[in-house]
């Protein structure tokens, strides 16, 4: 893969940089404030990028910014959001366009190397990676909240991992169940939430995360 | 017809009110005339005998002075919903000293007794209000007390003229009549014109008294910061702190075990793994209750959306007008509505709320409204009562609708200038 990293701490950046590298992966660029971010990402259109919400020279939301109006530019360019923390709003702005190629995570997330660089290799195939505080957010926020009611706890879960961004088999290995019982649950939780049941796990993902954002489902 | 009878109606309760104002103000000089009497009685030619008379009226004016103003500004407020605020000076607290003595604001006494006592002679006499309400007790005869005494003066002559068979007591007796029925719809309406114009606080009061209240919510702020500072150190402290020592620790140990114990090695350094984890979450719940990320990332208005989201209401926000304010303030409003929907979340099992925010030109209002069993009550010491003192630093207003069975309505004032 073709990597570029925005971040504005240089530990960081480096650390990350030689992970990437230890897994075998390529770090074409680095930036380390807003307008490098938008520069490097429209120059050298990586298959992932790595960005951080928060950059100089605001010192605000200038990353995720970037990132964004990178993303019109380049409709479908795979982002992974590296944050201090987790804000509904913003990954909720990331959503918005419908399109894959997104991951919103927390940063301690790269201390669990294996599961960053999984991450990583979902939003580059244009799939989603979403931390789990952002499902648990979802799911709990007061708009979404009755409507999942129906649904069972196992139910419940199921859809909070699927929302991961987990295929059928990851979820089957995560819950130790059969591949075959996820699948009847898939199925039964997309009856209940009307939503169409797609194999392509990407195109599943968006599914249920349109489903939760949407405040005016039935 | 019906006019009729509202006229009789207004006249008839005109008259009444015009007897209580009449009566309540004669009532000083009822006392003077009495002392009079009493010194004529003992000799009017002797100077002396004057003298208690003399005494004792002043005393009755005094003592009566501030009842009387007290009742006035409860007529008028009855009558006319014109809220006259009174404007007395409030007593500070009285503390024991290190020497043993009290010490009252004004003097050290032996007891405490002593001390309250000192103290609320020494406010009398110092307050501005008690000079102002004896002022009032001197012209309030002379105004209002003669406009409310026609109509039952007049009353009283028809009473007892219009019977007389002499056609010049009939007369007075007709003039008496006509006075008392033209009278009375307006004859107490000079009382609240006069309680306005005297009985209100002067400039100087309400100076006065402003700066005591600013006194006091500096001194509030202050104490509520040095609070605040305590609490992140104490959180930094034994949080992040002490997780850091002991992953310090853990890696300390997995260097020396890395060539006798690998197993063991790889298991320390998971944990300390796990524990730097950790503490960035506490971190980061520390830093989001500090400063929310989001407010200062995109301003007040994007930080209630985001408090909207995460909240387990359905809670939907509305916004008008220019919203951009100074960071403290901004500050306060967000922490305010964070507050007010866990309330309505955990208190009144709302499932639903609104938010609305809006700029009137002068005040920012922000309005929390949420669907549930209500009887929300501002207790001292209590989560509302903290909001309206944090909101107070910055002049601002919390009104609060809350009948029991719902819904409840909560308003926020904050005065800025329009931009």
């Amino acid at each position: 893969m073709r990597i570029v990293i925005a971040e504005d701490l240089y530990l960081l950046r480096d650390g990350m940089v030689r992970l990437i590298a230890a897994y075998g992966h390529q770090v074409v660029a680095t930036a380390a404030t807003g307008p490098e971010t938008l520069d490097a990402l429209l120059t050298w259109r990586p298959d992932v990028a790595v960005v951080d919400v928060r950059m100089p020279p605001t010192g605000t939301d200038e990353g995720l910014r970037a990132a964004l109006a990178a993303r019109t530019e380049l409709p479908g360019l795979p982002v992974l959001i590296l944050s201090q923390y987790v804000e509904q709003l913003y990954a909720r702005e990331l959503l918005a366009d419908g399109t894959g190629g997104i991951g919103y995570f927390l940063k301690e997330s790269v201390f669990d190397a294996d599961q960053f660089i999984d991450a990583l290799a979902r939003v580059a195939a244009g799939g989603t990676a979403m931390d789990p505080a952002v499902i648990a957010g979802l799911l709990s926020s007061g708009t979404s909240h009755r409507r999942l009611g129906q649904l069972t706890e196992r139910e419940h879960s199921v859809l909070a991992l699927m929302a991961e961004g987990l295929s059928n088999q990851a979820i089957s290995r995560r819950l130790y169940l059969s591949e075959s019982a996820i699948s009847k649950y898939t199925t039964s939780l997309f009856g209940k939430l009307g939503i169409t049941d797609d194999d392509s796990g990407n195109r599943r993902v968006l599914a249920v995360l349109t489903y939760l954002n949407n405040p005016n489902n039935p | 017809m019906r006019e009729l009878g509202s006229w009789a109606g207004r006249a008839g309760a005109g008259f009444v009110r015009a007897c209580a104002v009449a009566a309540l103000s004669m009532l000083v000089p009822a006392v003077w005339a009495g002392a009079v009497a009493l010194g004529i009685r003992w000799g009017a030619a002797n100077p002396w005998s004057w003298t208690a008379p003399l005494v004792l009226a002043c005393t009755g004016t005094l003592a009566l002075s501030r009842p009387l103003c007290r009742a006035v500004r409860f007529l008028v407020r009855t009558w006319t919903a014109t809220v006259l605020p009174a404007g007395y000076r409030r007593a500070g607290p009285v503390t024991r000293m290190s020497t043993g003595q009290w010490w009252n604001g004004f003097s050290y006494e032996r007891t405490r007794r002593d001390a309250l006592r000192d103290q609320k002679w020494r406010l009398r006499w110092c307050d501005p209000a008690t000079w102002r309400d004896l002022r009032f007790t001197v012209i309030v005869p002379f105004t209002a007390g003669v406009a409310a005494a026609v109509p039952p003066a007049g009353a009283a002559v028809a009473v007892l003229w219009l019977g007389r068979p002499a056609p010049a007591a009939r007369l007075a007796g007709a003039l008496g009549l006509a006075a008392a029925l033209a009278g009375a719809p307006y004859a107490w309406r000079v009382l609240p014109v006069v309680a306005a114009r005297f009985l209100r606080p002067s400039r100087a009061m309400v100076l006065a008294g402003r700066v005591q209240e600013l006194t006091a919510q500096r001194a509030d702020a202050t104490l509520a910061q040095a609070a605040e500072i305590r609490r992140i150190e104490r959180d930094l402290h034994d949080g992040a702190q002490a997780r850091l020592v002991g992953l310090g620790l853990s890696l300390a140990t997995a260097e020396r075990l890395m060539e006798s114990d690998p197993a063991r090695a790889r298991a320390l350094m998971r944990d300390a793994r796990a524990g730097a984890a950790t503490s960035l979450t506490e971190l980061r719940e520390l830093v989001r209750g500090i400063n929310p990320p989001v407010l200062s990332d995109r301003g007040l208005l994007d930080a209630v959306r985001a408090l909207a989201l995460d909240s387990p209401l359905e809670a939907t926000v509305t916004a008008g007008g220019h919203l951009r304010l100074e960071a403290p303030v901004e500050s306060a409003l967000y922490f305010a509505t964070a507050e007010l929907l866990t309330n309505a979340a955990r208190h009144a099992g709302a499932t639903r709320a609104r938010i609305s925010l809006a700029h009137d030109g002068t005040h920012l209002v922000v309005e929390v409204e949420d669907d549930g069993h209500g009887g929300a009550a501002e207790r001292p010491g209590g989560g509302l009562a903290g909001l309206r003192r944090r909101l107070a630093v910055f002049d601002g207003h919390l009104e609060i609708t809350s009948p029991a069975g719902g819904p409840t309505h909560v308003r926020i004032l904050v005065p800025c200038a329009s931009s």
